[in-house]
């Protein structure tokens, strides 16, 4: 059962004269509990990519389903009831809102779901623990570091507990520390929570932390990697030889 | 890209964002010109009338400068602000401080002298159909004619030009300060702060002011300020405490209202919550001044509206207190002129005689004088005296006194008790009496009560015995009605011409002059209170937009979270509801009390002029609201 799959997408922008063809005939699929990095060189399609399977943009051509339901023939307001219950969201830009503190963000979503108020906080509580932002629930965005920030984002993410959490380029932002802070907090969610993630990077580091690596380039699947028993290190060191040669760079040794 | 493509650019694409600030700028032109010309239309002085009344038109036309500027300015601030970006990116790639001023003025001097002129045309075509306004407000019988004046152009083109240089020099000084830096950085201001015990304390402080002056305003009238300084300086009182109380409100108590539903939800919000508790909590503290400003603004012109409403409204009614019939004579002679003239006409008529003696009355155990000024001795006051015969209805027995048309304004000055003992004043006798209370009716003229006097009526007996005793011969109130209401205009024709040798009044005559110069006063209060309106709520518009800009990116991450446009709309509406609303309930208020305190100078009906000015005004405000709210849509909608 997979619980994201994707069948010859295809998206293009501009008008018929001035086409640009972005993503040509992909295929994904993600199991349950996955973890899974999407790495490509700049405008190959990978933030595209995350856009239409997340359901923000639209694809020109092809199928996209989430637990079984086609989410291409959703209308408008379906697609925002689907996000706001099945989907969940880490940004590189952390995209709290700044009105709000620490805690308020990371609730936002439940209140959408009407769950009560003493089951709100318990979730919150475990979460905010195992992602060390408990000490700065009632803090605002602007007072908190960019790691603290990324951690709320990752709460407010995981808080509703969707069937999928898609993240685009989380650690960008962030410092090698406080990005392997996080990395590592994503995985033990991951494994802990069985929580699906879908993450989109540049960074073989990020990558790593993943059970599963997917290239793209020029937006078509070039190859994929599995980590399966191999440990981070040498799982890094795959990751760094494809990239090169993916990259059309090839190593020295 | 040359430098004038990039002002044509930069002006289309401004033409539309800010289309708003060109409408509010024609218009608020429109309106000075068409005043203007009002002032100089020849036409005009029929309304006039007199020094006065043109007087309090130069006066508003000054007013009327002083809140186009403030307007105009507070607009450009925002707009400037805006474009802090551009500004510096144009900074960065090498131009001078001196040439962007340039970019800007040439921009600005498109944009404003277009809208100017537009403004001038809709003025002068809207300017006939304010004068057709005012001539029917003051009852003036005359065609109004369509003259434009030269003088009202030049006027008004020199009063924006030098309003243009004020704004040119704002942007001037805003520009030289800035380095390119902190051009980047002005929409990222944060002002997130814990409520702090201070601020609760300030919040309850501006509360408590707002009371005090609301409580000292319903005593003004009430006999605790007995001279005219106390009074006067009861009154600045009033207006510090309640507009200072106002900014402290905004200040401290709606954050900290907020910060206690807040504290309750412990970060429990929903969608609707975050666009309205959250984001008015997070500016409160900038906007308090801005809505302390619209606040004070709104309540003066509500009640200023209100009371010269007051007045227009109750000038038939004054007229009937004032003249108690529909024509009063004193003369026995004259009114018998002024019956053969009817005759004549054909036009049916009633006549009433009432006889009046004057006497003075010791009145000390009913009458407080609070005022000391008014040097009144209440021992010994001289009021008229009538029979009680000839009043239908009333039977008194001889040692009750009954009064009857008491002036609002002077009972509020020296109240009568309901009852008590007094005593008729002859020349050689005393009678005592008892006094029953005061009616509200009025059975002779002014001429008899020194205009406001209440009279005496006392039994038939007592009144001859008196008029014995002071040995004098009644004066005499004729008052002739007219049965067939259609014929009072014409009776009054005939009234106008006929030559009296006593005391003689129309009531129609009074009304109209009281409407002519009531409606004048009201014409023009009536026109800064639009003004008023339509720049505080172009203001709060501006506000709006500047704050949706904002909140943009919250708007892409609330969507992007899954949450749809309708949901963000019903937050922003409720955040709207509260922008627009509170400046607007608070100002209402503020004015409910302030003409609750003095509404009894202008006139004799409170309620109904009062209601029909709030609705008018909150119809016309709301409008704005409106506005802003479908401002928000376009932006809801656009955000993913």
């Amino acid at each position: 059962m997979y619980i994201l799959e994707a069948t010859k997408i295809y998206k293009s922008y501009g008008n018929k004269f001035n086409k640009q063809e972005v993503l040509k005939g992909l295929d994904i699929r993600v199991e349950k509990g996955e973890f899974v990095s999407i790495m490509g060189a700049s405008g190959s399609g990978k933030t595209t990519l995350l856009n239409v399977l997340s359901s923000i943009d639209q694809v020109s051509q092809g199928t996209i389903k989430i637990e079984g339901k086609d989410i291409i023939s959703m209308k408008e307001k379906q697609l925002a009831e689907f996000r706001k219950r099945h989907l969940g969201f880490i940004f590189q830009e952390y995209n709290l809102l700044d009105t709000l503190t620490v805690k308020e963000n990371v609730l936002l979503p439940l209140s959408i779901t009407k769950t009560a108020k003493k089951d709100a906080e318990q979730k919150f509580n475990e979460l905010a623990t195992e992602l060390g932002i408990y000490e700065i629930k009632d803090k605002y965005p602007n007072e908190i570091s960019g790691g603290q920030k990324q951690r709320t984002s990752a709460a407010r993410a995981f808080i509703h507990e969707p069937s999928i959490i898609f993240a685009d380029e989380p650690t960008g932002a962030l410092d090698s520390k406080s990005a392997s802070d996080l990395l590592n907090k994503l995985q033990k969610l991951n494994q802990k929570r069985k929580a699906t993630i879908v993450m989109v990077t540049h960074d073989p580091v990020a990558a790593s932390f993943s059970s599963r690596v997917i290239f793209i380039k020029d937006g078509q699947i070039y190859t994929q990697l599995i980590k399966g028993e191999e440990t981070r290190q040498t799982f890094f060191q795959h990751i760094m030889k494809t990239q090169g040669v993916l990259g059309g760079v090839q190593n020295e040794h | 890209m040359s430098i004038n493509q990039l002002i044509f650019r930069n002006l289309k694409k401004n033409l539309k964002n800010y289309y708003l600030y060109v409408f509010a700028l024609m218009f608020t032109v429109a309106l000075y010109f068409a005043f203007v010309t009002l002032q100089y239309d020849p036409s005009m002085d029929a309304t006039k009338g007199s020094i006065k009344g043109a007087a309090a038109i130069r006066t508003a036309s000054v007013l009327l400068i002083v809140i186009v500027t403030v307007f105009l300015l507070y607009a450009n601030n925002i707009f400037i602000k805006r474009r802090s970006k551009e500004i510096g990116l144009l900074q960065l790639i090498g131009m001078t401080k001196g040439k962007i001023f340039r970019i800007l003025t040439a921009e600005n001097f498109i944009i404003y002298f277009s809208s100017l002129f537009i403004g001038v045309f809709i003025g002068f075509s809207s300017s006939k159909l304010f004068i057709m306004i005012l001539f029917k407000i003051t009852g003036v019988n005359a065609i109004a004619t369509l003259t434009f004046s030269p003088n009202a152009l030049i006027q008004t083109v020199i009063v924006f030009s030098a309003i243009y240089l004020c704004i040119m020099l704002l942007n001037y000084v805003f520009i030289k300060k800035q380095n390119i830096l902190s051009l980047f950085k002005v929409a990222s201001t944060t002002e997130v702060k814990k409520v702090s015990l201070l601020e609760m304390i300030i919040g309850i402080l501006g509360i408590f002011f707002i009371i005090i002056g609301y409580y000292i305003s319903s005593k003004l009238f009430g006999g605790d300020f007995t001279t005219m300084n106390e009074l006067f300086l009861a009154m600045i009182f009033i207006l510090g405490s309640v507009i200072i109380g106002t900014y402290l409100f905004y200040k401290g108590s709606v954050s900290f209202i907020f910060y206690l539903i807040r504290k309750k939800k412990d970060g429990y919000l929903n969608i609707h919550e975050v666009l309205s508790l959250s984001s008015i909590m997070f500016r409160m503290k900038s906007n308090a001044l801005l809505l302390t400003i619209i606040t004070t603004v709104s309540a003066l012109a509500i009640g200023l509206l209100s009371l010269s409403y007051i007045s227009y409204y109750s000038s038939e009614k004054s007229a009937e207190n004032y003249v108690a019939a529909d024509f009063a004579l004193t003369n026995a002679e004259d009114a018998k002129h002024f019956k053969e003239a009817l005759h004549a006409h054909h036009i049916p008529y009633s006549e009433k005689m009432i006889d009046v003696i004057h006497a003075n009355i010791n009145m000390k155990k009913i009458l407080d004088t609070k005022l000391k000024e008014l040097k009144v001795d209440p021992a010994s006051m001289t009021l008229p005296i009538i029979s009680d015969d000839d009043v239908e209805k009333i039977n008194l027995s001889p040692d009750e006194t009954l009064f009857a048309g008491y002036n609002d304004m002077m009972q509020k000055f020296m109240p009568l008790k309901s009852s008590g003992q007094i005593e008729l004043k002859g020349r050689h006798e005393v009678i005592p009496q008892k006094y029953l209370g005061l009616q509200k009716e009025y059975y002779i003229s002014y001429f008899f009560t020194s205009g406001g006097l209440p009279v005496a009526i006392v039994d038939e007996a007592i009144f001859d015995r008196l008029q014995k005793d002071m040995d004098m011969k009644p004066s005499v109130h004729i008052g002739i009605d007219i049965q067939d209401e259609a014929k009072i205009q014409e009776a009054d024709e005939i009234f106008q011409k006929t030559t009296f040798s006593g005391n003689h009044d129309s009531r129609l005559a009074m009304s109209s002059n009281q409407k002519r110069s009531m409606g004048l006063s009201m014409f023009i209060v009536g026109f800064l209170g639009l003004t008023f309106l339509i720049t505080s709520g172009c203001i709060l518009y501006f506000k709006q937009m500047d704050e949706s800009e904002d909140e943009k990116l919250n708007y892409t991450i609330l969507r992007k979270l899954g949450f749809t446009q309708g949901d963000l709309l019903k937050g922003v509406q409720a955040k709207q509801a509260f922008n627009f609303g509170i400046p607007l309930i608070i100002g209402l208020f503020h004015s409910y009390f302030a003409v609750q305190s003095g509404w009894f100078l202008f006139g004799t009906e409170l309620w109904t002029p009062m209601i029909l000015v709030m609705l008018l005004y909150t119809a016309l405000y709301s409008i704005f609201g409106f506005l802003s709210v479908l401002y928000y849509k376009k932006v809801i909608k656009a955000a993913l």
